[in-house]
């Protein structure tokens, strides 16, 4: 029984550490541009598809490392078009159009690849186990964990110490006197969409591969990630981060003892932590205003 | 002028031409009303387009069409061309599937209804189609009910039920890999009902179940249930969820290495989800509900492969394609049977019916039992190859080809009482 949940754990922070990827993404737009991403979920389709049709020219490493700016790219392109306008407005306006956009993705990826999933196969390397007893710890799993390790932390690099990465972290508090001190501002928005679409992109590559393509694929992926979110805290990164890793956990903790109940369990966690902390762990309080 | 402002009195004129003109349309009504047979039957069909089961759910809507076309190239139905409605009744949303029944049937006046993949959606359409008395066949949904204690005298199932299927492999998977079973489940009425049969045959031959995972629909990562599986240490872990819950389950099993240590089987599999597989996943015996890959010279085959291929840009038929191709021409040949399109004598007539070749597309012999409105399809047992066997698209080897009617439980352990209208 120990060993179950020992095993149960360690497999959830495996896959905490692919929602907190989402959700560090989804986190990133949400704080500078308070625009409610719902479409999140449909850039990781576009990843994995992108991803999907670049390996046999590239390879499986190259579509991994050209996928996902392509999809910033695309990210980029949609918000100067669309997502732009509706800056300042009811963060409800934003939410209905990243809802309509959601859907056309899904629907437009469906036309171009046909609605049936697509098998996605990953380098031999990849996928021996770490050993008989661990085997779950397959090669592919390491190898997503320490990408997902290698971003954040070359996120939180950027954020920290690169003037861009100031002024992203400054407009998060007082976007008005970031603007008032001469910094573009459409610019640092439209940067910052795309590096959340960049982990979006990315999230969308590595799934594919430990789950295969379908369009539909986003959905399932995209409510843990706001979950994540509002457990570790609006506004926080270092807390979505930690959210993603706890819904994890908790799923996979749940589904030893109650299996039907793994899904459902991140919604109890979120009740709970809007109940007792309502800011979240590590979030500021009137954040989300 | 004060005269005009009232009514008039009715002028003699008057009447005689208005006694003449109800005349006239006595005399002349079976003139008019023969010409309502140039107008095309309507057939409609509401599969899901969008979500989950779209994949299938297209494909059973592509066998449809395939098999109007046929129909419509050699004088329809009873001379009457044949017209195909098709509406999007979503994957799972029930409300959506039984609004576009309702608009087939009331305001598009369709003589068929066809529908669904999802089984809960077929039964709520079920309920609608009886309420209006229009025929009505599921292709896909497989819960036992429907042809089960929620059987009704217009309702039809082309694919096997979930006690069929579970009849189909126990016996096989007993003898060849042991007795004791640990399941993985999708915790919804398919996956329950397709357990209940498993469980009920296990205990039946001596097994036992070391453990079920009841899954949610659409989990991705099926770990957790991995571990506990392989912690139980089983002789199978048998597989029973499906569509894209089967390709990750499967990937994750090979990826695991499971699939080396304990035997992996189910009940059911598609080639959708085999497609979207790679080649390494492709692991375990199951049991197709229809295989493109036979004997050479099954009647009707290469021919109907042929128009598939053409339709879906070179790809090879699928169960699904079979299904709506099967519901389509079953519908024809019972109203040619009975000799008019009116529900109840339709339904009287398929009860019974035996598929001919070129339909069935398989040996034994295919037909819907009167008893509860079931077909009695084959079931193709086999194994999944990883490698096809000099043919790529040859991605399953069919060991036997099992007879519906043996593996189907009686009409009365399905506990159907069929109704027959008065």
């Amino acid at each position: 029984m120990l060993e179950l949940i020992f095993f149960n754990v360690t497999n959830g922070l495996i896959v905490g550490a692919f929602y907190a990827l989402m959700a560090i993404g989804l986190s990133l737009i949400l704080n500078l541009s308070g625009v409610i991403n719902f479409a999140h979920g449909g850039f990781l389709v576009i990843g994995g598809y992108l991803a999907y049709a670049l390996t046999p020219y590239l390879g499986f490493w190259g579509a991994l490392l050209v996928s996902p700016f392509l999809t910033a790219l695309i990210g980029f392109v949609i918000e100067r078009l669309l997502i732009r306008r509706l800056y300042g407005r009811d963060p409800l306006y934003s939410l209905l159009l990243t809802f309509g956009l959601a859907f056309i993705i899904e629907d437009g990826t469906r036309q171009i690849w046909g609605a049936n999933g697509l098998p996605v196969s990953v380098p031999e390397t990849l996928m021996t186990s770490l050993s008989s007893k661990f085997f779950f710890i397959t090669g592919y799993r390491m190898f997503m964990v320490a990408t997902v390790a290698v971003v954040v932390g070359l996120l939180f690099v950027l954020l920290r110490y690169t003037r861009i990465g100031i002024r992203i972290r400054a407009g998060t508090l007082d976007l008005e006197t970031v603007a008032a001190l001469g910094v573009n501002v459409r610019a640092l928005r439209s940067l910052n969409f795309a590096v959340g679409i960049f982990l979006a992109g990315l999230a969308g590559v590595l799934a594919g591969g430990q789950l295969g393509l379908e369009p539909t694929m986003g959905d399932n992926l995209l409510m843990p990630s706001f979950i994540a979110i509002i457990v570790g805290g609006v506004g926080s990164l270092t807390g979505t981060l930690i959210g993603g890793l706890l819904i994890g956990v908790a799923s996979g903790l749940t589904a030893v003892f109650f299996p039907s109940a793994s899904e459902a369990v991140i919604y109890v966690l979120m009740a709970v932590v809007l109940l007792i902390r309502p800011r979240g762990l590590l979030g500021e309080e009137g954040m989300l205003t | 002028m004060t005269k005009d402002l009232f009514s008039r009195p009715v002028q003699r004129r008057t009447m005689l031409k208005a006694g003449l003109a109800i005349g006239a349309i006595q005399v002349a009504s079976p003139f008019v009303i023969s010409a309502l047979a140039d107008e095309p039957l309507r057939i409609g069909v509401d599969e899901p387009l969008t979500g989950t089961y779209a994949a299938v759910g297209k494909n059973e809507v592509l066998g449809c069409q395939l098999a109007v076309d046929e129909l419509n190239a050699k004088n329809g139905i009873l001379g009457r061309k044949i017209e195909m409605l098709s509406e999007d009744s979503t994957s799972g949303d029930a409300g959506t599937a039984v609004q576009k029944a309702r608009k087939l049937i009331e305001r598009d006046n369709v003589n068929f209804l066809v529908g669904n993949v999802n089984s809960a959606l077929s039964q709520a359409m079920a309920q609608v189609s009886n309420e209006k008395g229009i025929l009505h066949v599921v292709p896909g949904g497989h819960t036992d009910p429907i042809t089960g204690t929620d059987c009704k005298w217009n309702v039809f199932r082309v694919c096997n039920t979930t006690r069929m299927e579970a009849n189909a492999v126990s016996d096989l998977l007993f003898k060849t890999y042991g007795k004791r079973w640990h399941f993985i489940t999708p915790d919804y009425a398919f996956g329950h009902t397709l357990f209940q049969g498993c469980e009920a045959d296990l205990k039946k031959l001596g097994g036992t179940v070391t453990g079920n995972e009841l899954t949610p629909l659409g989990t991705t990562d099926f770990s957790a249930y991995l571990i506990k599986a392989r912690t139980a240490n089983p002789d199978v872990l048998v597989v029973l969820v499906q569509g894209n819950d089967m390709v990750n389950c499967l990937k994750q099993i090979s990826q695991f290495g499971i699939d080396k240590q304990i035997h992996v089987a189910g009940t059911q599999q598609e080639l959708e989800s085999v497609e979207a597989m790679p080649p390494e996943a492709r692991v375990g015996v199951w049991m197709f509900e229809w295989y493109w890959k036979q004997a050479a010279g099954t009647p009707g085959l290469d021919q109907f492969i042929a128009e598939v291929r053409k339709r879906t840009g070179g790809k090879v038929p699928t169960a699904r394609n079979w299904f709506g191709y099967v519901t389509v021409h079953s519908y024809a040949l019972a109203c040619e049977k009975a000799k008019t399109i009116d529900a109840k004598k339709v339904a009287a007539a398929l009860g019974d019916m035996e598929l001919p070749p070129e339909i069935k597309l398989q040996p034994n012999k295919v037909y819907f039992r009167a008893g509860d409105h079931q077909l009695m399809l084959s079931a193709f047992i086999g194994e999944l190859l990883k490698q096809g066997d000099g043919d790529p698209e040859n991605l399953f080897k069919v060991n036997s080809i099992v007879a519906g009617d043996s593996i189907a439980p009686s009409v009365e352990e399905t506990g159907c009482k069929m109704q027959m209208p008065a």
